[in-house]
């Protein structure tokens, strides 16, 4: 059923509805657009609604913002930028592979491999920190290079004992997102430090926080990938397959152009999430690599709840997701797979 | 020199036996169809030649190699599939193109390729469209454009056209079977469409639940099918079958079915049926050989039950006893539902078959 089916009165009714819920929607972000554009005194002296009408606007927040007198905004707006594009790139790539190969390809992991995997890293760990006192950095390393190793050659022994599929290693992943990001966070920045201490500094810098993002968004770039992926009809890659087309050519030239409305999408739904992160980068930067976030929520902060400045600050953050959505969702059509079968 | 040979093949899924050992010679450009009903493995058979579906145990040749365990991009077949399967995102041209785009063949070469391709199949004024624009039959005529440029030892259709309407069907029958003529491949054909299989083979292979029925050319299957299953299964509208038992009457054999009826079998085939006297056996004799009243023909009464004019003859629906049958008339024979005629039976063109085993007999 659709709107055009309605008739008389009940057409009406649902655009009345639909516009109802429109301006409940937009309301909090012309509120904040106007709100940008007062003076502090506009701002507390009660509410106004109408630019000209009930307050005169004044550039006063905005000229505080770009100036640089309320934190360094070029700066995190580019840190900002930087960071969102190539974290959610990546983990779009890389988690679409890893999605194509969980679709494609069956995979059998011995449950004692990765029981072994998480004793000897665990173990590994206390180890040499403990007995041969190494350092916990390398002791981190150490451990969880041996650990891999090790559960990767005992794969490949005649082990006894449940074997794990593609449906379990696909809710390992997603399982990474279940608990608190804050258990995650705090880990990380405790392992970030330790690193610095052996010369590999990951606080502050773009490829801790990159890799941080990277390795968070991965469940969620899998899960979408996989439903995109699981909807491609095989016919198409059988027939490449048989045509001698090597594995990566079919995944590159064929698989990737069919699905890229699935690509954009989770692209997308990455960047807003790496965008409007907060806990990650409160946590892991403090000064160079910052990101937006950090600064609308520090407006808040030294002098008490400076709301213009946060507004401003605010609709900076929004508008380059805007600009993208808007770009993007021209490729998001459907219809791509018209004509490859039937 | 591009023989298939399969030799003890079999296939089970998740320890499931799919196909029992399975052997199959395809000569060098012999065209072979596989027909059976869904579900019999006859695209298991095609998938596991094409090297998408790995033999359980058995050995596959093609030619004088052994591809049993090689993957299906060195076996050097092309496939066209039952749903096209064209790449969406290509035109017909870089479609055709792609398989010898990405093996490095120099772009004059794949361009004069194309085009030879485009005109046997009259595919020029669509070169630059994209599938979605292309109608089912020219989806499927690009698809068998990818097949051909690949030049291949073997062509595997997978029931390439059951997504086409019937007249688009027919032409593209004629169509393939000119392409096979021209090209001289060795070509399997998987269908579910026992018409396509016999307007279409050199040799028909009817399969049923993953074992060969019978292996032959079309009118050998028609004339002389092996058993129940196939004489069931080749010819439209399907034979009728009457279950009785042959019994000696004086001199003569004599047909006696459950419902009282009795045929007289000929001179010449009593002695090949002798073997069954007193044995339950299953008379089959096809709709159109009960049309022609010849004198000397044995009659037997049908009540109808259903009329289905056809134009060129009628087919009277009924019974004849409690067996369901269906008899061919001339065309503008006055019957209606209800009466009860008197059909003759070529008795030259009746088949015997063992009720126990479903084997022919006297054959």
């Amino acid at each position: 059923m659709s709107v055009r089916t309605l008739k008389g009165n009940g057409r009406w009714w649902a655009l009345a509805g639909c516009l109802l819920w429109l301006a409940f929607t937009f309301f909090p972000l012309y509120w904040v657009a106007i709100t940008s554009f007062k003076t502090p005194l506009g701002v507390v002296g009660g509410p106004t609604y109408i630019p000209f009408v009930d307050f005169q606007p004044s550039l006063s927040a905005w000229r505080e913002l770009l100036s640089g007198e309320r934190g360094q905004f070029y700066n995190t707006f580019i840190a900002s930028t930087i960071i969102g594009l190539s974290a959610s790139l990546i983990a779009t790539a890389v988690g679409s592979m890893a999605a194509y190969a969980l679709v494609r390809f069956t995979f059998r992991v011995k449950l004692l491999s990765a029981l072994l995997f998480v004793v000897v890293a665990f173990g590994g760990y206390l180890i040499c920190y403990n007995i041969f006192r190494i350092g916990q950095a390398l002791s981190l390393i150490y451990a969880f290079l041996a650990a891999l190793s090790l559960a990767v050659a005992s794969s490949r022994l005649r082990l006894p004992g449940p074997v794990l599929g593609n449906n379990d290693i696909v809710f390992w992943f997603v399982s990474q997102r279940m608990f608190p990001p804050i258990v995650a966070a705090f880990a990380l920045f405790l392992m970030y430090t330790e690193m610095g201490k052996i010369g590999l500094k990951l606080v502050d810098t773009y490829v801790g926080l990159t890799f941080a993002y990277i390795a968070f968004s991965l469940p969620i770039v899998i899960w979408l990938m996989r439903d995109f992926f699981e909807a491609l009809p095989i016919e198409v890659e059988e027939a490449a397959m048989v045509d001698n087309v090597p594995s990566w050519r079919i995944f590159i030239g064929i698989v990737l152009p069919m699905s890229k409305p699935g690509l954009i999408a989770t692209f997308m739904i990455t960047l807003a999430f790496v965008w409007n992160e907060f806990l990650f980068a409160l946590f892991l930067t403090h000064s160079k690599w910052q990101t937006l976030p950090i600064l609308v929520a520090g407006q808040n902060s030294q002098r008490g709840d400076e709301w213009w400045a946060i507004s401003a600050a605010a609709l900076v953050a929004i508008i380059p997701m805007v600009i993208m959505a808007g770009i993007l969702s021209r490729f998001m059509r459907s219809g791509l797979l018209l004509g490859a079968i039937k | 020199m591009s023989q298939v040979r399969l030799e003890q093949v079999t296939k089970s899924f998740g320890g499931v036996l799919v196909i029992p050992p399975l052997d199959l010679v395809i000569a060098d450009k012999e065209f072979v169809v596989l027909v059976g009903p869904s579900g019999c493995g006859k695209t298991t058979t095609l998938r596991m030649i094409a090297g998408l579906e790995q033999a359980t145990s058995g050995e596959i040749r093609i030619g004088d190699r052994d591809v049993t365990t090689l993957r299906p991009g060195l076996r050097n077949c092309s496939m066209v599939f039952q749903n096209y399967a064209l790449y969406p995102h290509m035109t017909v041209a870089e479609n055709i193109g792609y398989g010898m785009k990405v093996r490095g063949t120099p772009k004059a070469d794949i361009d004069r390729a194309v085009a030879e391709a485009a005109r046997i199949l009259n595919l020029g004024a669509y070169l630059n469209r994209k599938p979605s624009a292309l109608s089912g039959g020219q989806r499927q005529r690009v698809a068998i454009g990818r097949a051909i440029v690949r030049q291949p030892d073997v062509f595997l259709f997978d029931e390439p056209l059951s997504n086409l309407d019937a007249k688009l069907r027919i032409e593209m029958r004629t169509e393939i079977k000119l392409l096979h003529r021209r090209l001289q491949t060795t070509i399997v054909y998987v269908t579910h469409d026992q018409v396509e299989a016999m307007t279409m083979a050199d040799r028909v292979v009817v399969m049923s639940q993953g074992r060969i029925e019978q292996a032959a050319d079309p009118i050998t299957l028609y004339e002389l099918p092996k058993n129940l299953f196939v004489a069931a299964f080749i010819g439209a509208p399907s034979m009728n079958f009457i279950e009785g038992t042959l019994e000696r009457g004086g001199d003569n054999l004599v047909f006696h079915a459950d419902g009282g009826v009795a045929i007289p079998v000929p001179n010449g085939r009593a002695a090949l049926v002798a073997e069954a006297i007193g044995q339950p056996v299953v008379l089959g004799i096809r709709p159109e050989h009960t049309m022609v009243a010849d004198p000397s023909f044995p009659t037997v009464p049908l009540k109808i039950a259903d009329i289905e004019p056809l134009g060129p003859h009628t087919l009277a629906i009924g019974k004849i006893g409690p067996a369901a049958f269906t008899a061919q008339v001339p065309a503008g024979t006055r019957i209606r539902p209800d009466d009860t005629i008197s059909v003759p039976i070529d008795h030259e063109k009746m088949h015997f078959f063992l009720k126990s085993t479903g084997e022919a007999i006297g054959r």
